[in-house]
């Protein structure tokens, strides 16, 4: 693997291969790793692929789909099964299920070569427990997805934002680095030898690892800075009920801001990116912070959370060209950028919003009057005091 | 479960404080640093929680320009580090050298505003002339200076101020204790407010000497100016000579 890019607290890890293994351990997420040809990403899938599943490297490998622009769902899903037809005692329409629908461990294979259209499959099919065909459901029950993608090439396809928020986490997969090339250098033996050497899980332990996830505590702290972030993003005051995931031609990039006092403050985030976060963010944020908590063997705490979350932020939003431009950005270190407005938003929960907090709360917790909260909170030139805390008092008054 | 149990939950590890201290256990190399952590008029307090165990490092600190900006926290890094020092301290004459010194002794070859203000003891030698706000708000400890310009000891509690030549307008302004000492002359409306404490001018004073004075003595050898006592209430004043309109009970000394 490359180098070590992913710091938890003192705890230094290579974001590809634990995101890869994070992802191992839930079901229903998606990982996409992202990066240019060669740098392992499939391999590394089918690798893990074949620890966790107990299976053969080459039988992983079948399992996967690989995208170009004749694949179609019945290639990718399943297909009708044309003996039936010729069978008069035949009962419901059959599907002849292939491999990777069936499997519960789902490599979507160079995601972004499939054409945008044929990409739209995959939005009812990622996340979810079942497939559907022809009337007939195929239950591999709770899997496990990955995909990896290319930059933009002259085959590829853009990715809908709405597989992209589907998408549980992008991580990119870069070259080796020049130790990790000595290391491969040293190395004689194929990739299906090193499949071999790997540790197997049986079934009933790969079936139990959600669970040891989930024994893994949130703190209140994790989940008020996981709520306030994605708030951070979505709030605007220009926006349909202040969601800035309702706007359609209208963003931030294109002017949207212009004139509002919130606009260049560094502080706040609103202005700093056009798309806004949904709820599935939120329940990626909580799961993969349980999850490298659980493979860290450390508390889930603020620390994991300011790691992750902007692998799980970046892919679905595009900061503000101007913003990211600058140096130290240059216009491509958008990971880099995200993780400074998650690290801003989390700190400033953290540090600047537990009065505001607190006079909400006790509002909501009819301690004091709604009246008094509103007057006390309108003080707070805070996008989440004037945006949702108030209108949230108003609607109790 | 309720909101309010919710946020106690979250905040429960938190120190309450609105700003962020990003830099926590790191080294203190500047100012610039310091007021990261302390913010640009901090307490005294705060400062010497933070300031370096390092003799050399902190002489590093007081020898870099604060400017405007960091100049309190430059006053109270000269205090701590007269305090430190056995031999006395001499630092460049700025803004604000000595501020809330406790002990230890500090040498300028000449000083600007606000020097020894709100210092508790320890000693302040200026040997040529103060600027404005010389040992405001004084509360124990001596400064001696050649000379100061306005509002000099102004609000002073206890302590000792020595000017060897001659002191601006607003001396001793609303003091309520301490002692000071003109061996020169001073301007216009020095005492005024004085509740308690000493003024002894040896050359002549100002007009309005002992404006609204309530208590405390001021004593001028040569020539008070006019209007001298005005609407006193208390205390006592005597020069060796007075304008026109003094108060009747100021006394003229032999």
């Amino acid at each position: 693997m490359g180098r070590k890019d992913l710091a938890i607290g003192m705890q230094r890890v290579n974001a590809q291969l634990y995101f890869s293994i994070a992802n191992s351990c839930l079901r229903g997420r998606a990982v996409l790793l992202y990066g240019g040809m060669g740098a392992n990403k499939t391999t590394l899938i089918n690798l893990l692929g074949s620890s966790f599943l107990s299976m053969d490297f080459d039988q992983v490998e079948d399992i996967m789909v690989t995208g170009h622009p004749e694949q179609t769902e019945e290639k990718i899903v399943g297909f009708l099964d044309p003996r039936q037809w010729a069978d008069s005692s035949a009962g419901p329409t059959q599907v002849l299920w292939t491999a990777w629908a069936a499997s519960n461990w789902k490599l979507i294979n160079e995601i972004n070569r499939f054409p945008s259209g044929k990409q739209n499959l995959f939005l009812e099919i990622l996340q979810k427990r079942k497939i559907s065909y022809a009337g007939q459901l195929c239950r591999p029950g709770d899997t496990c997805y990955f995909a990896t993608m290319n930059p933009e090439f002259s085959s590829t396809y853009p990715l809908d934002e709405a597989i992209l928020d589907r998408i549980s986490a992008c991580v990119p997969a870069t070259q080796p680095d020049f130790m990790a090339g000595i290391l491969l250098s040293e190395r004689e033996k194929d990739v299906r030898d090193l499949a071999d050497q790997l540790p197997r899980f049986t079934p009933q332990e790969f079936s139990s690892l959600p669970g040891m996830v989930a024994e893994k505590h949130l703190s209140g702290q994790v989940e008020l800075a996981i709520l306030c972030l994605i708030r951070d993003f979505t709030l605007c005051e220009r926006a349909p009920f202040y969601d800035k995931t309702q706007l359609s031609s209208s963003k931030p990039s294109l002017g949207l801001c212009s004139g509002c006092h919130y606009q260049n403050n560094p502080e706040a985030i609103c202005w700093q990116v056009d798309e806004g976060l949904s709820d599935r963010v939120r329940q990626d944020l909580r799961i993969f912070c349980r999850a490298f908590a659980f493979l860290l063997n450390r508390d889930a705490d603020l620390e994991v959370l300011k790691a992750i979350a902007p692998y799980v932020i970046w892919h679905r939003t595009t900061p503000m060209r101007h913003a990211l431009e600058m140096p130290p950005y240059f216009g491509d270190g958008k990971l880099a950028y995200v993780a400074g407005l998650v690290e801003k938003s989390i700190n400033r929960t953290m540090n600047e919003r537990e009065e505001m907090n607190r006079i909400f709360s006790r509002a909501v917790d009819g301690e004091t009057t709604a009246a008094k909260a509103i007057e006390e909170l309108s003080l707070f030139d805070d996008p989440i005091a004037r945006l949702d805390f108030i209108p949230a008092l108003e609607d109790l008054s | 479960m309720k909101l309010s149990s919710f946020m106690d939950s979250a905040y429960q590890k938190k120190r309450p404080g609105k700003r962020l201290k990003t830099r926590e256990g790191d080294m203190i190399f500047s100012l610039e640093d310091l007021a990261d952590r302390v913010g640009n008029k901090p307490s005294r307090e705060a400062v010497e929680e933070l300031v370096p165990e390092d003799n050399n490092q902190l002489d590093l600190l007081i020898s870099s320009d604060p400017k405007k900006k960091y100049s309190m926290i430059w006053g109270y890094l000269t205090s701590l580090a007269a305090e430190r020092s056995s031999a006395p301290l001499k630092p460049p004459s700025r803004d604000y050298v000595g501020l809330e010194l406790r002990h230890g002794t500090i040498i300028l070859p000449e000083a600007g505003d606000h020097v020894g203000e709100r210092m508790r003891g320890g000693r302040i030698v200026v040997k040529g002339k103060a600027g404005d706000h010389l040992g405001q708000e004084m509360q124990g400890g001596r400064i001696i200076a050649r000379g100061c310009r306005d509002y000099g000891f102004r609000s002073m509690r206890e302590g000792f101020g020595v000017i060897l030549g001659d002191a601006g307008k607003f001396l001793g302004i609303g003091n309520c204790g301490g002692r000071i000492t003109v061996m020169g002359s001073c301007k216009e409306r020095a005492g005024w407010l004085m509740r308690s404490g000493s003024l002894n001018v040896s050359g002549d004073a100002g007009e309005y000497l002992g404006l609204l004075m309530s208590g405390g003595r001021i004593q001028v050898k040569g020539i008070a100016g006019r209007r001298a006592g005005w609407r006193k209430r208390g205390g006592s004043i005597a020069a060796g000579g007075f304008g026109p309109e003094a108060a009747v009970d100021v006394i003229e000394l032999e």
